[in-house]
């Protein structure tokens, strides 16, 4: 499998103060590409570095192949993105929003694109409606169709479903799988740890610098799980990988027996595994 | 060229939406200058009654219309370049100015859509402001100074949106506009022979006069309140303020950033 994306040693600094450290990073094409991080991790400044509209200091981006400083305007016929805030006219309506960022395209038939994509984010039934009386994920999902109305090769969506209710956010996600599916790269970045479990390989950023990158099943598995019971009234506790042979293991070692009242099994979820990661690299 | 259209039609219809906008842009001026008529009829001196057998006393004179029509030219171009600066900053804090750039449509274009975009309100506001203050003033204008003050308060606009387009570069919210009015807006009152004759100031701020594009809008608005003129006298200061707009339209194209 060929990457959409690859980063090497990138480096951005406003001033004195950096925000991006020697970044490297592929993405593989048609994968769900996952940049996870607190806020000011610098997600954004990376995402702009990669659709062209960020100058860098040093380093190597190629996105399709291309430069994507040097050929932004050839890239940008094959670039969707999303911006974190909705940044749409919120006097013109959903369709009027799609169709005008649209025609900075060549798009054959737009009219046609425009109510098609309009099917696809399920925004039909208010196509005509002024965006400024959309809720806030409503919103989202004009932008996300107003980055999609060109069918891009690669979309890159900044925090695509912060502060969105749990059922835009899981409609967001499907929509996000079936454009996978369909051959699009995906680049998402995210604060939130449960939507990392929904990409086929995540990266953890932290103030400028790559901590990890692997897919979500390879970060829980370096996590533990703790077993603890109780056994003639005092508290045991064993510590075992994540995978369930490991645990099996550990459990044989305590034999059930009628003397053991309570058993209470902890596994590290990926926040965790994420947050020891940040604190053995601070540490 | 066609985004440039494409833009364009957006901001045209953004400035139709908006109706507190509209009102500010088209009936503020007319307000103003209404303002300006009651206040000229009463700082006027009162007529002088005739004495049989004396001499007639000497008047002193107070043109309204040496004023009026200047300073109709300076509210156009001081709303204008407001207005527009600010619906551009606002651009940029929405993100949708990001956007556009990232979507594929070019600088040039945007600038050039804007500029589309305020011909109509340009043309509407020099068309109103004229209309009242010959109205108000009981101007006697032949219809071909009537229609060059039209196109010199239009061209002036122009100048303004191309102003205001490049003050914008400079802005990362709205208030950041407003400390350009004291320092650019302001000193043309001042320097360009509005208020004061331009031959009557020092030196120094006669020549810095020379820098604010009211002074050749001013320079035709006097001319054309002559008796007799000819065009020879007027198009040197037309030429400046066509190639003030081009040169502002090349600086606001080099400072507005495709790339932070």
């Amino acid at each position: 499998m060929s990457n959409s994306v690859q980063i090497r040693s990138l480096n951005k600094s406003y001033g004195k103060f950096s925000v991006l450290k020697d970044v490297t990073l592929e993405v593989p094409e048609g994968s769900i590409f996952g940049l996870i991080g607190p806020n000011g991790a610098g997600k954004t400044t990376l995402i702009k570095a990669m659709v062209g509209a960020l100058k860098i200091n040093s380093g190597e981006i190629s996105v399709l192949g291309k430069d994507p400083l040097k050929n932004s305007w050839e890239l940008r016929r094959q670039i969707g993105y999303m911006p974190q805030s909705p940044s749409l006219y919120g006097d013109l309506s959903a369709k009027q929003n799609i169709s005008f960022f649209g025609k900075a395209q060549k798009i054959t038939n737009l009219e046609k694109e425009v109510d098609k994509i309009l099917e696809f984010t399920e925004l039909t039934g208010r196509a005509n409606d002024p965006v400024r009386n959309f809720s806030g994920g409503m919103q989202k999902r004009v932008s996300l169709a107003c980055a999609l109305i060109h069918s891009p090769r690669i979309i890159f969506l900044d925090e695509p479903t912060a502060a969105v209710d749990p059922h835009l956010k899981q409609r967001s996600w499907e929509l996000f799988k079936e454009l996978s599916r369909k051959g699009v790269t995906i680049f998402v970045s995210t604060h939130l740890m449960d939507e990392a479990l929904l990409c086929d390989k995540i990266t953890i950023l932290r103030q400028g610098q790559v901590l990890a990158v692997d897919t979500p099943q390879n970060f829980l598995a370096r996590g533990k799980t703790r077993i603890r019971y109780e056994k003639n009234g005092q508290t045991h506790e064993l510590i075992s990988g994540s995978d369930t042979s490991s645990l099996a293991k550990e459990m044989q070692k305590i034999g059930l027996d009628a003397n053991i009242a309570k058993i209470e099994i902890e596994q590290d979820n990926i926040e965790n595994i994420v947050l020891q990661i940040v604190n053995r690299t601070e540490g | 060229m066609k985004h440039a259209f494409i833009i364009g039609a957006r901001v045209i219809s953004q400035l139709k939406g908006d109706k507190r906008f509209l009102a500010l842009s088209l009936i503020a001026p007319l307000i103003i200058i209404y303002l300006l008529k009651i206040l000229f009829d009463a700082i006027a001196p009162p007529p002088i009654p005739a004495i049989p057998g004396m001499m007639p006393m000497p008047i002193p004179t107070f043109s309204a219309s040496k004023f009026i029509l200047p300073v109709s030219a300076f509210i156009v171009h001081f709303l204008s370049f407001v207005l527009c600066a600010i619906l551009l900053v606002q651009e940029r804090t929405r993100g949708t100015l990001d956007r556009m750039l990232i979507s594929g449509f070019r600088k040039i274009s945007v600038i050039s859509g804007y500029t589309i975009g305020y011909f109509g309100l340009a043309t509407l506001q020099a068309l109103l402001v004229i209309t009242e203050a010959v109205y108000l003033f009981d101007f006697d204008f032949p219809f071909k100074t009537i229609c060059i003050l039209f196109l010199v308060i239009w061209l002036l606009a122009i100048v303004s949106v191309m102003l205001g387009i490049f003050i914008s570069t400079f802005a990362r919210h709205e208030g950041h506009v407003f400390p350009f009015i004291p320092l650019i807006i302001l000193p043309s009152v001042f320097l360009t022979g509005i208020l004061v004759d331009t031959d009557k100031l020092p030196v120094a701020a006669d020549l810095a006069g020379y820098l604010f594009p009211l002074r050749y809008a001013n320079n035709i608005i006097v001319t054309l309140q002559q008796n007799e003129y000819h065009f020879s006298d007027l198009w040197p200061n037309f030429l400046i303020l066509f190639l003030y707009a081009v040169g502002l339209l090349f600086l606001a194209s080099s400072t507005m950033k495709e790339k932070e």
